[in-house]
């Protein structure tokens, strides 16, 4: 009992960051809603029960709010999972990669070998889409709006609902 | 009226419309019930296939908080104008979005209720899931306006209600006419049957239309009216034939019954002027009918014998001859009797016991009896007659014997010495002897003249009984023998005697010869001893001439005699039966059959007994008479 809560507090003092902001905790359901609104092509997932993996690149903003919002939670016969990468050298195989608003060190790069790897790439930053892109989150009227860059998810082998579509702002910059 | 007494034109309609009236009522009502279930039924399933338009819809709106595309999403229900109010509910239960704008959320359920959709009085409303893949991401709500629907519903009742008027209208009008097909044969049938009850007349027929089953009904009544009509024809031939009959028969019957009426009376008369006894009895031996000489022989009334059997009417003859016959008639067998004694009343009669049979069955035994008392006494005196001249006739067998042998006796004797007294006439001495031997024998022949002539007068006597003392009659005798006993030295012992009817010379003769042959028959000084008794009744029966009836006096003569072998007993009393030769004892053999003669003379009896050397005993029978014994005489 001692030891896990010594670890806990050492967790915690690791990452020393304050709880999600009530805007970040619709993003991390919304991260969530799209695992059930995108269709990954057959060979993304190596198995049957292979995971599914919401990847967090660089700065986390949920902290531990995505993983509560997956947990139990599937996409099909696939269970959901939670990743964070440090940095765009940590990358390991995944199906959604979000990239908050202050990562733009070596961005286009990323985004676009995960444009080729067949990875949705959700980011909040403005320039998100210009940067190679394919959701991007923004703050319109008090409510989280997404615009979409339909080509590249395309482009990605990704099929997206119309009825995301419908939602979304598909103007291109 | 009642309904089973309504016309049958009545009936038919009534079953035809009652008929095709329940037909229609049941097809317009299940039809119309039909209609309401599968309406609602068609109804909601259209609502939920709306409803799962718009939930599939509205996932991305929910998902990403769009509450604006939702309202988007929920107008395009507008083009459905029953349908008055739609929401949806994120997953949380808050009100997302709202259609009509106009319509308050105030309106709207404050959360969503559970799935399914419920019917109320105007509105058909409920919630149903919004799901993205498994993931439930809210509720739809919707409810629906159903004036129209009962609009239509209403319709539906109107038409039905047209419809069935009409039909039924329309199956009156039919059935108006149809029913004349099957009820007018039936009502002529009727009018014809009305009119053969009313009228009895069997000779009209009913009208036959078509050729189905009343048409073969017409035909049968018809002939069944025809064959009627025969068949009463044929009652009043063969009633009249019968009355006709009946007269004969009766008129028949009449005079055979009078034949019998005659008959009976005959055989009535026959049998009651009857002189026989005529009785009937039955099985029981219960008396069915008796004649009048039954009546008057037995002293009976017809009423007190008829229906009583024969021991309740003579108890006296119960286990006699007659029940033994009379069972033996009811097994069948006659019997017959020429000569029976009656066990009722004294005398005798001839019976025939005839068994009644009727088919071999005997029920009964005629008694037919022939009173035959009368016969029996004639023959009985007719018996004793003959007897009488059968021993008359040996006495004049005897009296001839007696003529030729003991009579021609002497006579031969004075012939042989009146012979000798003519051959020595000179000898006096031999002459004188001669005569005396003639004389001797003349006179013995006298003796015997006497004897025979007052045994024959005895025979003829008619002389009537008087009372007679007999110890007169014996003194007389005594003083007759005075002589005698003095010479022979005798004694003579006699108790006192009583009287009796007799005739006094007869009796005195009797006790004469008696004490003479005591006396005569005797070596020694006789001693002669007379008794007398009342006879017992146990010893009338020894005597078999004695009457039952009469009481007699035992007179016994006993001496000391020579006595007599005892198989003479009855000899003795035989005229001229002599059982000692004339040299030793004088005699005529004519005394003792003297006796026996006077004693029957007086209905009476008498026996000897003795033995040789032992003297002899003499018993006299006579009958007593009221007197008694008189008082002994004087001497």
């Amino acid at each position: 009992m001692w030891v896990a809560c010594l670890l806990l507090l050492a967790a915690v003092g690791l990452h020393a960051q304050p709880a999600p902001s009530l805007e970040d905790r619709v993003k991390a359901v919304f991260l969530f809603n799209f695992t059930q609104f995108v269709a990954w092509p057959e060979q993304a997932f190596p198995a049957a029960e292979a995971p599914l993996v919401i990847g967090v690149l660089g700065e986390n903003p949920f902290g531990t709010y995505l993983r509560e919002v997956v947990t139990g939670e599937t996409m099909g016969s696939h269970p959901i999972v939670v990743e964070h990468y440090r940095e765009g050298k940590d990358l390991k195989p995944c199906h959604i990669l979000f990239v908050s608003a202050g990562n733009t060190h070596r961005l286009p790069e990323i985004l676009q070998e995960c444009q080729e790897k067949g990875i949705l790439t959700v980011g909040d930053a403005p320039a998100f889409l210009a940067m190679g892109g394919m959701i991007r989150l923004y703050r319109q009227a008090g409510k989280i709006r997404l615009q979409i860059n339909p080509e590249r998810t395309r482009a990605a082998g990704l099929t997206l609902s119309a009825k995301l579509l419908r939602l979304a702002d598909l103007s291109v910059p | 009226m009642k309904r089973s007494d309504s016309s049958i034109q009545k009936k038919l309609m009534r079953v035809m419309l009652l008929t095709s009236g329940a037909v229609l009522f049941l097809t317009c009502t299940s039809y119309f019930v039909y209609e309401i279930v599968t309406f609602r039924q068609v109804t909601e399933a259209q609502l939920v296939i709306v409803g799962k338009m718009i939930a599939t819809n509205s996932t991305a709106a929910l998902a990403f908080d769009d509450s604006g595309e939702g309202e988007e999403i929920l107008h395009a229900l507008q083009a459905d104008p029953q349908i008055v109010a739609a929401g949806l509910y994120d997953g949380r239960g808050k009100l997302f979005s709202r259609y009509p704008d106009s319509l308050s959320y105030l309106n709207f359920p404050a959360a969503p209720r559970g799935d399914g959709y419920a019917f109320s009085r105007s509105h058909l409303e409920g919630f149903q899931p919004v799901v993205q893949g498994d993931k439930r991401l809210g509720t739809l709500y919707l409810k629906m306006e159903l004036s129209a629907v009962y609009q239509r519903l209403q319709l539906y009742g109107l038409i039905a209600f047209g419809v069935i008027g009409f039909s039924f209208l329309l199956a009156y009008t039919l059935s108006r006419e149809l029913q004349k097909v099957i009820s007018e044969p039936i009502l002529s049938l009727a009018q014809t049957a009305r009119v053969v009850s009313q009228r009895f007349d069997y000779s009209v027929r009913a009208k036959k239309i078509g050729n189905d089953e009343l048409g073969l009904l017409t035909d049968a009544f018809n002939t069944m009216l025809g064959q009627i009509e025969a068949q009463n024809q044929e009652i009043r031939t063969f009633n009249q034939s019968l009355e006709q009959k009946v007269r004969e028969r009766t008129h028949e019957l009449e005079l055979a019954n009078q034949e019998l009426k005659r008959k009976n009376e005959f055989v009535r008369t026959i049998i009651h002027s009857s002189v026989q006894i005529i009785a009937v009895l039955d099985q029981q031996m219960r008396y069915t009918a008796i004649n009048k000489s039954f009546e008057q022989l037995y002293r009976v009334d017809r009423q007190q014998v008829v229906g009583r059997s024969l021991t309740e009417v003579f108890p006296q003859t119960k286990d006699t001859q007659v029940e033994r016959d009379i069972r033996e008639a009811l097994r069948g067998n006659p019997v017959h009797h020429a000569v029976a004694r009656s066990a009722v009343i004294p005398g005798y009669f001839e019976t025939h016991f005839i068994p009644l049979k009727e088919k071999e069955d005997v029920y009964g035994v005629l008694l037919v009896s022939h009173d035959i008392t009368r016969i029996i006494e004639v023959n009985d005196q007719l018996k004793k007659a003959n007897q009488e001249l059968i021993r008359s006739n040996q006495d004049l067998g005897q009296f001839a014997y007696v003529a030729s042998h003991d009579l021609q006796e002497p006579l031969r004797k004075i012939q042989v010495f009146a012979e000798l007294l003519r051959h020595k006439r000179h000898d006096e001495t031999e002459t004188q002897r001669y005569l005396e031997k003639v004389h001797a024998a003349s006179g013995r022949m006298t003796t015997l003249i006497q004897d025979v002539l007052s045994y024959s007068r005895l025979a003829r006597t008619e002389e009537s009984l008087v009372e007679t003392n007999l110890n007169a009659i014996l003194d007389q005798v005594k003083s007759d023998f005075d002589l005698l006993i003095q010479q022979k030295g005798a004694t003579i012992i006699c108790s006192n005697l009583p009287v009796v009817k007799g005739i006094p010379a007869q009796l005195g003769q009797l006790f004469a010869n008696l004490i003479s042959n005591a006396l005569k028959f005797n070596r020694q000084n006789p001693l002669i001893r007379i008794t007398v008794r009342e006879l017992p009744e146990s010893s009338r029966a020894l005597y078999e001439s004695l009457s039952q009836a009469q009481a007699y006096w035992e007179i016994q003569v006993i001496d000391n005699g020579i006595g007599f072998e005892s198989q003479y007993s009855q000899q003795i009393f035989t005229i001229f039966q002599r059982l000692n030769n004339q040299q030793t004892y004088s005699g005529t053999g004519i005394g003792l059959a003297l006796c026996r003669k006077i004693v029957e003379n007086h209905q009476g009896v008498i026996v000897a007994s003795s033995e040789p050397g032992k003297g002899a005993t003499f018993t006299v029978v006579l009958p007593q008479c009221i007197a008694g014994i008189a008082a002994p005489s004087s001497e």
